[in-house]
């Protein structure tokens, strides 16, 4: 019995070793750090394998189409505040959500070959599926250094 | 088994008779199974356990194997699902951070 109990625990351990090695090797660390400082700019260059040259196109059209939305969401603000009628509000998110769509599209065009449609798909259905339940709360922005 | 002191001036039939009578009276030990298994369990225990494993080297390799392979497939897997959730959520983060519909609600 003292020797099946040693060769059981021996199987364990290796396949505890094998697991955590496995999940090492397999994790993307800089992934974690993005979303460890909520930086949605760095989770774009990872994920869709920007070159440096290609993010410093996408950063920048990202800080213009800021102030774009800067506008957007100041319009919207404004008629929600003086209680305008639903359809004025709709009409300024649609407008919002036309100018974001055509952004997306700009940047994907952007993008490495394959990873713009795949970034398209990833964010359009979000646009798409909208509620009004505010954003959580990360950033945008790169940090320092980026 | 408490035989009776063999006379060797009685007569043949009277052994005869004697060994057709004679029955073994010993005690059951209930416990004797058990015992028998305790023995075999003990002198099992003795051996060591390199010479265990050499003797059940091919159910311990097939083990070993297994346990590496479904340790490799979790971990590997724990890590691309952790990724994708961080990734998935990133993502939403970055979609809203350029949606005025977001923005203006916060």
């Amino acid at each position: 019995m003292k020797n099946l109990l040693i060769s059981l625990g021996v199987v364990a351990t290796a396949c505890g070793l094998t697991c955590g090695v496995a999940y090492f090797l397999s994790d993307n660390r800089a992934m974690d750090a993005a979303a460890r400082d909520g930086d949605a700019m760095a989770w774009l260059r990872i994920e869709f394998r920007l070159s440096d040259a290609q993010f410093t196109m996408i950063k920048r059209m990202h800080d213009d189409y800021s102030i774009v939305c800067g506008k957007h969401c100041a319009d919207i603000m404004e008629a929600r505040e003086r209680r305008a009628p639903a359809a004025e509000i709709a009409a300024l998110e649609q407008v919002c959500v036309d100018a974001m769509t055509a952004h997306f599209r700009e940047v994907a065009a952007q993008m490495p070959p394959g990873q713009g449609e795949r970034y398209l798909g990833t964010v359009l259905p979000q646009v798409a599926t909208y509620s009004h339940h505010g954003a959580p709360n990360v950033r945008a922005t790169p940090s320092p250094g980026k | 088994m408490n035989a009776p002191a063999m006379d060797t001036h009685r007569p043949p039939d009277s052994l005869t008779r004697t060994l057709a009578n004679w029955r073994v009276a010993a005690p059951r030990n209930p416990h004797f199974r058990a015992e028998v298994w305790t023995r075999i369990q003990a002198a099992g225990d003795a051996l060591p356990w390199g010479a265990y494993v050499r003797r059940h080297a091919a159910a311990l390799s097939g083990a070993l194997a297994l346990a590496v392979a479904a340790g490799a497939v979790t971990g590997q897997g724990w890590a691309r699902a952790q990724t994708a959730a961080k990734s998935a959520k990133l993502a939403a983060a970055y979609v809203e951070s350029l949606d005025a519909r977001v923005l203006s609600s916060k």
